[in-house]
């Protein structure tokens, strides 16, 4: 095997653009899909805490057990990693991973392959659902999951529990049942506005920090559907503001997180400025959705989307996708950001 | 990959700060352990008493639910008063004692933000003590700069300085400082010099035993020794003075006196009390040269003043303290003197535990240039005026001082003598060809041997005329001639073996003749002589 590593294995540079965990991510999965081993140096390098952290282990670990791939290299700190693939497995899964990493993106990480495997699995990841650092439950389930089931994903994705940091504690099961290919999807448009829905969750954390969010909220988007959500104390502490915008062709999710220090006005009013920044660009994908959608896409083979700015995230995604995959990516700037646009090569 | 094991005390103040949900928001040294990006911690062996039982339960939940990775693992000692060092040290000690280390599989780490200043004193001694194969792990809280950050950051310590790239440059560092000092700043070449003087420094700085330093007249053994009292006075070592004294010097009924110190009334003529050099070197360095020389009473005493640091002063029968550094001296070949019975074995067995040889300058002709800077620069400092030589004429010293036919019998003190003498006669600073001829020449003379001397004297000029062979024959011939007692017994002596096969000895005519073809005969030698 080491003779070939020259040949065979996929070489990535770990320090390439910004993102570390995203490039070692996207690779995990492609890895699983297409069963090619890599291997990644210079993981993070430059950065203050340099190599792998325990939030890119729990990834590793998870794609490891789910194409029983045998690894060199996963420690903490570690700035080369092996991964070498063997069979993927469907089957029926548990990763408990703490709050160092986040169930979210181990869930994005694992899902894409299991969508491929020959047969139907559950995945349930417990540990931090909703931090700072990683999308929220809400976002993978109400805005990632409908546009990968219009791709003719089958899944279905619950929250069953909060996880806030640091506590953690929160589970989300997703179910999956082996489907055909990938269809293209093209999202050039976002369509009308159908409303916008603000929900601030409280866990043991005061009622009234939730109403003072929402009402910094109603100031900006009078027309906006306003909820409380209390959960059990134990699920606590932890204040997370979601507002929604649901639209023709998709739903964009911004989310604040509230913190001690920082108060309900300054979260919502922060939340709220991301909204608009996305209303008022026009593009039809955000930043984030933008980055996540790129690989199904690339897996699909075909489609394309408007994004209201090309992310150092994006550029470095596709160069890692198409050290995998036989696509081409090509990036058109127009007046409300860059059209995506994939195809097979 | 190997396993990491963190053992530390459930925290009893810092670990406990309620039981309801606002512990999430507080920072848990011990929860804050287990919340690290970039460690994993594998095992958790968690010290408590039978009280914090509840708290150790709680912890433990808490870690499972932020860190499955870590088996939380309860260890109950029972504390009496954590304060007490002798109590807290044992108990952690017995810990240590009892555990099965597997360094191969596990990295141990101590976790010392928990517990009390005295357990943290206690872990610290036992990990650089090497009973705990571990690092330290010191938990620090959040910065205030960090809202909604409560697992705060690690550090880890080792106690190996060695592994610190600084500190260990700056040891480095230090270390080439203090063996240059030893050397006075000379950049000596010669390797095996150089290794012994840093050997020197390490015994030096970590140990008060005894050192013999061994070497030819000259060769710089009080030099070193003083500068190896003044390195450790430096480094706060050694409070006392430098004692020097050269045991050939002392002789008779004084020496016990002079070495050991006296009452008032001790003997006649001790009109005052006397100290002694072994009471004035007192936490200091008594440099013994020559001690070879030394009477065998004064050995027996200084052997005991050396391992009790207590001895009588002549005449008193109340014993006086003294605790000094020994470094002791000698020309001679010590072992062989012990062996005639001429120096105390046990003494011998003392002092003989860091024993250097110091080279003479003739075995380190490589040093002999560094040594003549060193020499210049002396002579500019002392005088005030800067001697060099110019270039031809440094050549020429050069070559010759580390000739075969440089002996330096003297040693570096010879060529600091000769060193002076040309920067003496050196005119407007300036050592030229001339004065480095004329101070080879001198050397030369006061080299020639005295058996050189003995035969210009018997033969004149015609000694020149003679083969160096029949010389060095005829040199060794006139040196027995002289120890002997008669003509026959000079014979004898020369021709020990040959005469044993002759029938008939004939060993007094022989040399007879032998003498005679030199024009010499054995009574013209005796009365040369």
């Amino acid at each position: 095997m080491k003779n070939n590593i020259q040949s065979d294995w996929v070489q990535l540079d770990g320090a390439q653009g910004e993102g570390g965990g995203q490039v070692l991510r996207t690779a995990l999965t492609l890895s699983m899909i297409t069963g090619k081993p890599f291997q990644i140096e210079r993981i993070r390098a430059g950065r203050a805490k340099s190599g792998l952290l325990r939030q890119h282990l729990t990834a590793v670990e998870a794609a490891a057990t789910i194409t029983d791939a045998q690894v060199v290299g996963a420690t903490p700190g570690s700035q080369s990693l092996r991964f070498v693939p063997r069979r993927l497995l469907a089957g029926d899964y548990r990763f408990a991973i703490g709050t160092a990493g986040s169930c979210t993106l181990v869930l994005q990480t694992v899902l894409p392959a299991l969508w491929l495997a020959d047969g139907p699995s559950t995945v349930t990841v417990s540990g931090g659902t909703h931090n700072k650092a990683a999308p929220p439950a809400d976002f993978l389930i109400q805005t990632w999951a409908p546009l990968m089931a219009r791709m003719g994903v089958r899944q279905t994705l619950a929250l069953n529990r909060h996880g806030f940091y640091p506590a953690g504690g929160g589970e989300i099961v997703a179910r999956i049942e082996p489907g055909s290919a990938l269809l293209p999807l093209q999202l050039v448009e976002r369509g009308a506005l159908r409303g916008v829905q603000a929900e601030a969750v409280v866990a043991g954390v005061s009622y009234n920090v939730a109403r003072r969010e929402l009402d910094t909220v109603a100031a900006a988007f009078p027309e906006a559907t306003q909820a409380v959500i209390e959960l059990p104390a134990d699920e606590g502490p932890g204040n997370v503001l979601l507002l929604r915008a649901e639209f023709e062709q998709l739903t964009e999710i911004c989310t604040g997180f509230g913190e001690r220090g920082i108060s309900a006005e300054r979260v919502a009013g922060n939340t709220v400025a991301e909204l608009r920044r996305y209303l008022d660009s026009g593009a039809a994908l955000g930043e984030h959705l933008a980055d996540q959608l790129l690989l199904p896409l690339a897996l699909a083979g075909g489609g394309g989307f408007t994004t209201c700015t090309v992310s150092s995230h994006l550029t470095t995604q596709i160069a890692v996708i198409q050290r995998f995959l036989p696509v081409d990516i090509d990036i058109t700037p127009i007046s409300t950001g860059a059209r995506i646009a994939v195809s097979a090569r | 990959m190997k396993r990491t094991v963190v053992t530390g005390f459930v925290g009893t103040v810092l670990d406990y700060v309620g039981k309801g949900n606002q512990r999430w928001e507080k920072w848990r040294p011990t929860v804050g352990l287990c919340q690290q990006e970039d460690l994993v911690v594998h095992r958790l062996e968690l010290l408590h008493d039978a009280r914090s039982r509840g708290l150790f339960e709680r912890l433990r939940r808490d870690i499972a639910q932020v860190s499955p990775e870590t088996e939380v693992v309860s260890v109950e000692i029972a504390l009496r008063d954590p304060w007490d060092f002798e109590e807290v040290y044992a108990a952690l000690l017995d810990y240590a004692r009892g555990y099965t280390f597997d360094t191969e599989a596990e990295d141990y780490l101590i976790h010392i933000t928990t517990g009390t200043h005295v357990a943290q004193i206690c872990w610290f001694l036992l990990a650089e003590a090497r009973y705990l194969p571990a690092r330290l792990a010191q938990t620090s809280p959040p910065r205030k700069k960090e809202p909604g950050d409560v697992s705060g950051s690690v550090a880890i310590i080792d106690l190996d300085l060695s592994r610190y790239d600084r500190i260990a440059s700056r040891f480095a560092r230090e270390r080439d400082e203090t063996v240059s000092f030893l050397k006075s700043g000379i950049a000596t070449r010669n390797a095996s010099f150089n290794r012994m003087i840093e050997q020197i420094e390490r015994v030096a700085v970590r140990s008060k035993a005894p050192m013999l330093f061994c070497g030819p007249t000259g060769a710089g053994k009080s030099f070193l020794a003083r500068r190896v009292y003044e390195m450790k006075k430096a480094r706060h070592q050694l409070a006392g003075h430098f004692v020097e004294v050269n045991c050939a010097t002392l002789r008779g009924d004084s020496a016990m006196s002079a070495l050991f110190g006296h009452v008032k009334g001790a003997f006649t003529g001790a009109q005052a009390e006397r100290a002694g050099l072994l009471r004035s070197a007192d936490g200091g360095l008594l440099f013994l040269d020559e001690i070879g020389e030394l009477g065998l009473d004064e050995q027996a005493m200084l052997l005991k003043a050396i391992e009790e640091k207590r001895f009588f002063p002549v005449g008193s029968d109340r014993e006086v303290e003294s605790d000094f550094q020994l470094i002791a001296g000698t020309v001679r070949d010590l072992q062989q003197w012990v062996a005639e019975g001429r120096f105390r074995e046990d003494l011998y067995a003392r002092i003989n535990l860091w024993t250097y040889a110091l080279p003479g300058l003739a075995d380190r002709s490589e040093d002999l240039e560094p040594n003549l800077e060193f020499e210049l620069a002396r002579y500019a400092r002392e005088h005030g005026s800067q001697v060099r030589f110019n270039l031809e004429a440094r050549r020429a010293y050069l070559k010759f001082a580390t000739s075969a036919d440089a002996q330096w019998r003297g040693n570096f003190r010879e060529l600091s003598a000769s060193v002076t003498r040309m920067a003496t006669l050196a005119d407007t600073g300036r050592i030229d060809l001339e004065q480095v001829e004329e101070e080879v020449g001198r050397l030369r003379r006061s080299w020639s041997s005295p058996a050189d001397h003995a035969l210009t004297a018997l033969l004149g000029d015609a000694a020149e005329a003679l083969d160096l062979f029949d010389r060095m024959q005829l040199e060794n011939v006139i040196a027995v001639c002289r120890a002997a007692g008669s003509l026959s017994d000079s014979g004898r002596r020369l021709f020990a073996v040959s005469r044993q096969e002759k029938a008939k000895v004939n060993d007094a005519d022989r040399l007879r003749k032998y003498l005679a073809r030199f024009g010499l005969t054995w009574e013209q030698l005796r009365e040369a002589a």
